[in-house]
């Protein structure tokens, strides 16, 4: 999984510069956020879906071991195998068996975020296979070298322009030697080399939005129909998946469901729920001959242990970020994570190491509107803050935020001291100030004024003017 | 070795809940939830089932046709093909093989193929809350037929239109024998908005949906 979230900071500070980036974000504002809304207003019955959503996941959750020992003897009952890794090391080296065994060479990918975040695609490169993204927004980014952007629509960063360059340059040995700029034609192109890939692949790999203890079924759901050929026309279906997308029943899923279609993409529903249960059934003129399921841990149990737990419950919507102020003003790229936004925030640290996403849980001001919109309330703010907390707790904060909040925290306790010092801030930061009203430059802060002014204040302090309005009548 | 990570993981997920063990009570409650599985809350139908189906799959764009009997398919799909000296060429669920197919039309009674103009196949249950149709794979019912084609005719009994998914699972249970192998709920054309967020019909599967709703 790609991490360096050591750099957020500097790769932040220039985001808000690169006007592409923000058109393309601009678009989820507007849309998104919406459509959204439109089909929630919709839906009166649609808080206690949320509740209903999130009861489901708390189940499962607390019992997450009878599910997936469910899950698993259904599978295997109807022909299919499942395999356990406790890190994305093992996971990768399971596909990796799978694909010798059966003599592989071609691998066409359904969109799988947890293949993102256990570096798959590397792993089968480096060991010479063709690796073919067959979602179109996933395949843009894997032909651009670069990694998505958002975990519904990968490529919202993308100018049109870019991509009719990226197939210009790609796509002259399928035969389209013209440049065409067009969204249908760009489109029709993927389609007509997807159609390729998907007969010659040996190993079709999928994630799964949820598996059904029930009947031991994986779920996909597509607008576009990529990951249903994927998985139906390779000799091999691999589906990789948390340990938390399992589900117990047919009708827990639905009300998932219900809840991701209109968080993500403000629809009731998309164009395809695909269900794969098994390999192919005797008589049957098509589906894969192995069905394999590959269910990963990868830091999920310790999530499970403690305070994050509910993050376990995360459905992958996005509707998080699409609503994330940070997000919108940064890009999903900033993050350097395969999750980036809040949910990112969260989950990135725990399946990373702490060091290696250190900022990321800074990168947030507890604004609250992720924690609303999330389909399956998560407490995404509770949770940043309880990052933050532990790092402190484990000296990963050094240096002056170190010095800084130590000096505050000891100040702030000490409520008499407390209200002499901001009096005395105010007013040093009021004379700064004092010819244009900003400040363009504060010691100890360069880096942040070197992008903006800071106002000088206005008024008095708040335990002042707090003061002041007790006494109003 | 499989089983030594399996017994790993296992062990961190049961250590992470408290190693707690169930009581005999509490695992029946569990297998109960998993054998009669409950029906939680559900969106309201504004109109009958039928009715409703249909509004929601036109607003999907799916075209809606409704026939007396399946007599009335064949002339039905010929309406949909390009007009002679064009030679039919198409593919048909091996469930729909019954119904009297003109015999110079080329028809493949199978697995779809590369390039596949249009495919008829016949769908287990409607489902109103959505528009969607449900498709099950079985020897006579390819699922390939489903996502390959340019035109996909889905043909759909009256009958079958159920109010919400729940109540398709249900008849997919009632049917008794195994689950079967796919699932297809499908509600319009295949779609993307993954270049510059303009949505493009066709992505990789059908350009257009057309249901023939079956009154007998
Ligand atoms: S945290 Fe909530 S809002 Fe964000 S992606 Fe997960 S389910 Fe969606």
């Amino acid at each position: 999984m790609l991490v360096n979230g050591k750099d957020f900071s500097s790769r932040a500070s220039k985001a808000p510069a690169d006007a592409g980036l923000q058109q393309q974000v601009s678009n989820l504002k507007t849309g998104f956020v919406a459509a959204r809304a439109r089909a929630v207003a919709a839906l009166p019955e649609y808080e206690a879906m949320r509740d209903a959503g999130a009861a489901i996941k708390d189940h499962t959750l607390a019992n997450l071991d009878f599910y997936l020992e469910r899950f698993e003897r259904a599978v295997v009952d109807r022909g299919g195998h499942v395999h356990w890794a406790a890190d994305a090391e093992e996971a990768c080296r399971i596909v990796r068996e799978i694909c010798t065994r059966t003599g592989a060479r071609t691998v066409t990918k359904g969109k799988s975020m947890v293949s993102e975040e256990i570096g798959l695609n590397e792993a089968l490169e480096a060991d010479g296979l063709d690796v073919v993204e067959t979602d179109a927004g996933e395949y843009i980014v894997q032909l651009a070298k670069e990694a998505p952007s958002h975990i519904v629509m990968p490529t919202v960063h993308k100018t049109t322009n870019e991509i009719s360059d990226l197939f210009f340059e790609h796509h002259r040995r399928h035969g389209f030697s013209e440049r065409v700029t067009d969204a249908a034609e760009l489109i029709a192109q993927v389609r007509s080399v997807m159609r390729e890939k998907y007969f010659s692949a040996d190993i079709g790999i999928t994630g799964a939005n949820f598996l059904v203890a029930e009947t031991g079924s994986n779920i996909i759901v597509t607008n576009e129909g990529n990951g249903d050929l994927t998985c139906t026309l390779a000799r091999v279906h691999i589906v990789t998946a948390g340990i938390e997308k399992v589900v117990p029943t047919l009708n827990d899923a639905s009300v998932l469901l219900r809840l991701l279609a209109r968080s993500a993409l403000g629809i009731e529903t998309t164009s395809y729920t695909t269900l794969s249960t098994g390999p192919r059934r005797p008589g049957d003129a098509d589906g894969p001959e192995e069905y394999h399921v590959v269910l990963v841990d990868n830091g999920r149990t310790k999530m499970l242990s403690g305070a994050f737990r509910p993050m376990l419950r995360c459905i992958r919507c996005g509707a998080c970020m699409n609503h994330c102020p940070v997000y919108l003003a940064v890009g999903g790229h900033t993050y350097a994570s395969v999750y980036p936004g809040p949910m990112g925030a969260v989950l990135t640290p725990m399946i990373a190491r702490h060091e290696a996403a250190n900022e990321l849980p800074h990168a947030c001001t507890l604004n609250g509107r992720c924690q609303q919109v999330c389909p399956v309330k998560i407490p995404l703010p509770d949770l940043l803050r309880r990052l933050r907390h532990e790092q402190w707790e484990d000296g990963f904060i050094k240096g002056r935020s170190r010095w800084g909040l130590g000096v505050w925290s000891w100040l702030a306790t000490r409520p008499a001291l407390y209200r002499v010092a901001t009096r005395l801030g105010v007013q040093v930061l009021r004379w700064l100030g004092r010819s244009r009203g900003r400040i363009g430059h504060l010691p100890l802060a360069g880096e942040w004024t070197a992008g903006r002014d800071l106002p000088a204040p206005q008024g008095t302090t708040f335990h002042a003017a707090w003061a002041k309005r007790k006494r109003q009548p | 070795m499989t089983e030594a990570r399996r017994d790993t993981v296992l062990a961190r997920i049961r250590a992470a809940l408290g190693d707690r063990h169930r009581t005999r009570d509490e695992l029946a409650t569990l297998d109960r939830r998993l054998n009669a599985p409950p029906v939680g809350v559900r969106p309201k139908l504004h109109d009958d089932p039928l009715s409703q189906f249909i509004t929601k799959a036109q607003a999907n764009l799916c075209t809606v046709e409704r026939i007396a009997s399946l007599q009335m398919l064949v002339p039905a799909i010929l309406r949909l093909l390009p007009p002679p000296p064009q030679k039919p060429d198409i593919s048909v669920a091996p469930a729909l093989a019954h119904l009297g197919w003109p015999a110079d039309w080329s028809i493949n009674f199978g697995a779809g193929r590369r390039t596949e103009p249009l495919s008829v196949t016949l769908a287990v249950a409607g489902i109103a809350e959505t528009g969607s149709v449900v498709l099950r794979s079985a020897p006579a019912s390819p699922t390939t037929l489903n996502f390959l084609p340019d035109m996909h005719v889905v043909v759909l009994r009256a009958d079958d239109v159920v109010a919400h998914t729940e109540d398709a699972w249900a008849r997919l249970r009632a049917e008794g024998g195994d689950w079967p192998r796919t699932v297809n709920i499908i509600a319009g054309p295949s779609r993307t908005a993954d270049v510059g967020g303009i949505i493009v019909r066709p992505a990789h599967g059908p350009k257009s949906v057309h249901l023939v709703l079956c009154d007998s």
